[in-house]
């Protein structure tokens, strides 16, 4: 018999201590789990946005301020630049649902230049640019809404009075999910100009395709140093500085998620080091009995920590993987695609690594304290009156 | 499973042990000389309080005279460190106890193999000695059973199992029939006398009960931490 399966006796001995300590381990573990797995995600985002020889044009003032679609011609005549797209958020409700999923006024002939890495079938390339209300959508969003290629999507704005009756006449793939449909600006803008003027012209955000071989940073410089002078001056950063400002704004978040981590691993440890100190406290005769019969101190720390790591580890691991399931979930969501737009698959790294480490480590501090007890524990004084 | 040797198994002398407890100090073995011979079946008798289990931890290597020397198998035990000694005795005691303290998680035979983890033995070699040990004490079909589905006196001969595994050299049990009724009791004397002359075990045996202590072939008496009674009863009968 190995001391292992002794060790698993053990764990199994008190099957509803175990299983309540186990499941608190696990229940915190996958919190932390899509914690941290959402702060993975900002850091994938950014090495992906790195791939594309893109940048983003803002107006300088922020999100809410307009880039007049003037800029984007003017752009896409920049030396260096590809091409260029207006990229401007609707936000309408589809089947009185709000926000179920992300949807973009873009130029239907620049947007797969601009965003190379997403594929489309020409024929439908070729209706999406030639058809004034067509819109393309991401291939898992199509299949989760169950949408046909012909089939009618009617977006009522939620911010303006105008209502989009989009038909849906191409489904391209990207390497994440976006969770996106994308239609043309022109359709769009034409009309907000019948019905609310002031909103019109506004391209929104300008992502724009360089050069492979243009250094995009000096890029940055050179388009906000266009409009420096203009009423809408602009404020351009790489793809991947796009992504890390948004990821910088969760930074108090981050910080905070990472305090409640914690928080939670301490609660954690104190919870299994109770489990494990009643349980050795249970078998106060049964160590003495080990001890006598011939175990060392050294076997009796390594039982006793082994039964904690176990107990720790198998909680652990239960919740990594249920956090991890989580996740997928999440990123399935029509409705956070833009939050989870990569699978688990993609989110693989160390950080993983280091949640097994805190579930092991959290079994080994918890039973630190009960296993050194068990060890020096005096033989006499254990058994009593036996021997 | 076999020991025989004319030298003496067991050596206690001058042995005092005394416990201390802020300024008071308790003697509670005074002086105390003993020898057994391999092959020994000693009985230790006496009231309570008068040291026969602290006599009995000094010689199974559970505990270390305050002075004088306690020598088994020719280890002096008062000069081994803990984990030498704990090594020591998975290999020269087996212990049997009053109340079995069988593990309860684990079946017979892995009760029984539980020493045998402590050696270098091969599993095959544990798989054997196991089944031998068991078949000894006459409970290899009930070798998958858990102590729970075990009687006291077959837990208490699957005690006995695990003591003689390892075939130790000597063997001490503290009041085995203690907690028995008079049937299995008298079984496990049974059992306890085989192995002392069928298997020439060395076995010390605290009791207070006087037939369990005729059983042996030597009875001590302790009174106050001294030796006032020293029987040969197996000479006495010839």
């Amino acid at each position: 018999m190995h001391l292992f399966k002794y060790i698993w006796r053990n764990v199994m001995r008190n099957k509803l201590r175990s299983l309540l300590t186990i499941s608190s381990v696990a229940v915190s573990l996958a919190l932390m789990t899509v914690l941290f797995g959402y702060l993975s995600l900002q850091t994938v985002v950014q090495r992906e946005a790195a791939k594309y020889d893109r940048v983003v044009v803002l107006n300088k003032m922020g999100f809410a301020a307009p880039v007049p679609i003037a800029h984007v011609d003017k752009i896409k005549k920049m030396e260096g630049v590809v091409t260029a797209s207006p990229y401007s958020w609707f936000g309408g409700k589809y089947e009185n649902q709000p926000f179920l999923f992300a949807q973009f006024g873009v130029d239907p002939d620049a947007l797969f230049e601009v965003y190379s890495e997403y594929k489309i079938e020409e024929s439908q390339l070729a209706k999406f640019k030639s058809t004034k209300n067509a819109c393309v959508a991401d291939s898992r969003l199509a299949e989760q809404m169950e949408w046909q290629i012909g089939d009618k999507i009617p977006l009522e704005g939620s911010f303006t009075t105008v209502n989009l009756d989009l038909e849906l006449v191409g489904i391209y793939e990207a390497p994440q999910n976006t969770g996106s449909i994308f239609f043309n600006w022109y359709y769009l803008d034409e009309l907000l100009k019948e019905s609310v003027p002031a909103m019109s012209g506004n391209a929104g955000s300008v992502p724009v395709k360089c050069k492979v071989d243009s250094e995009v940073t000096l890029m940055c410089e050179s388009i906000d140093a266009k409009f420096s002078n203009s009423e809408n001056a602009t404020l351009t950063r790489t793809e991947a500085a796009f992504a890390k400002m948004f990821a910088d704004m969760l930074g108090d978040v981050q910080l905070f998620i990472r305090i409640i981590s914690l928080a939670v691993v301490f609660a954690l440890t104190l919870v299994t080091a109770t489990s494990m100190a009643m349980s050795m406290r249970e078998r106060t005769t049964e160590v003495s009995v080990l001890k006598a019969i011939g175990f060392s101190r050294q076997r009796v720390l390594t039982m006793v920590l082994g039964e904690s790591a176990m107990i720790a580890m198998l909680g652990g691991i239960l919740g990594i993987a249920a956090g991890l399931g989580l996740l997928n979930m999440l990123s399935g969501v029509p409705s956070l695609a833009q939050f989870f737009p990569f699978p688990v698959s993609q989110l693989v790294g160390m950080w993983m690594l280091g949640l097994v480490g805190i579930a092991g480590g959290i079994g080994i501090v918890s039973g630190i304290v009960p296993a050194v007890l068990a060890s020096n524990q005096s033989v006499i004084d254990g058994l009593r009156q036996v021997v | 499973m076999s020991e025989s040797s004319n030298d003496p198994v067991v050596v206690v002398k001058d042995v005092c042990k005394e416990y201390r407890k802020n300024d008071n100090v308790l003697t509670v073995l005074h002086n105390m000389n003993l020898e057994l011979a391999a092959g020994d079946y000693v009985s230790l008798m006496g009231p309570s309080g008068s040291g026969k289990s602290t006599l009995l931890n000094l010689i199974a290597g559970l505990d270390k005279p305050t002075s004088g020397g306690v020598f088994v198998c020719g280890q002096d035990l008062g000069r081994t460190s803990q984990s030498q000694l704990s090594k020591w005795r998975s290999r020269h005691v087996g212990f049997i106890f009053q109340m079995y303290n069988l593990i309860p998680v684990l079946t017979a035979y892995e009760n029984v193999e539980l020493p045998l983890t402590l050696t270098p033995l091969k599993k095959s070699q544990r798989v054997q000695q196991v089944k031998t040990a068991l078949e000894i004490v006459g409970l290899s079909d009930r070798m998958d059973h858990y102590p729970r589905q075990l009687s006291g006196g077959q837990e208490q001969r699957v005690s006995i199992a695990r003591a003689i595994a390892t075939d130790p050299t000597l063997i001490v049990a503290d009041e085995p029939t203690g907690d028995l009724d008079a049937k299995s009791g008298g079984e496990i004397l049974d059992l306890m006398h085989r192995l002392n002359e069928e298997f020439k075990k060395t076995i010390i045996m605290v009791t207070h009960d006087p037939k369990a202590a005729a059983r042996a072939k030597r009875n001590l008496n302790l009174l106050d931490g001294r030796l006032v009674n020293d029987s040969d009863l197996a000479n006495a009968e010839h």
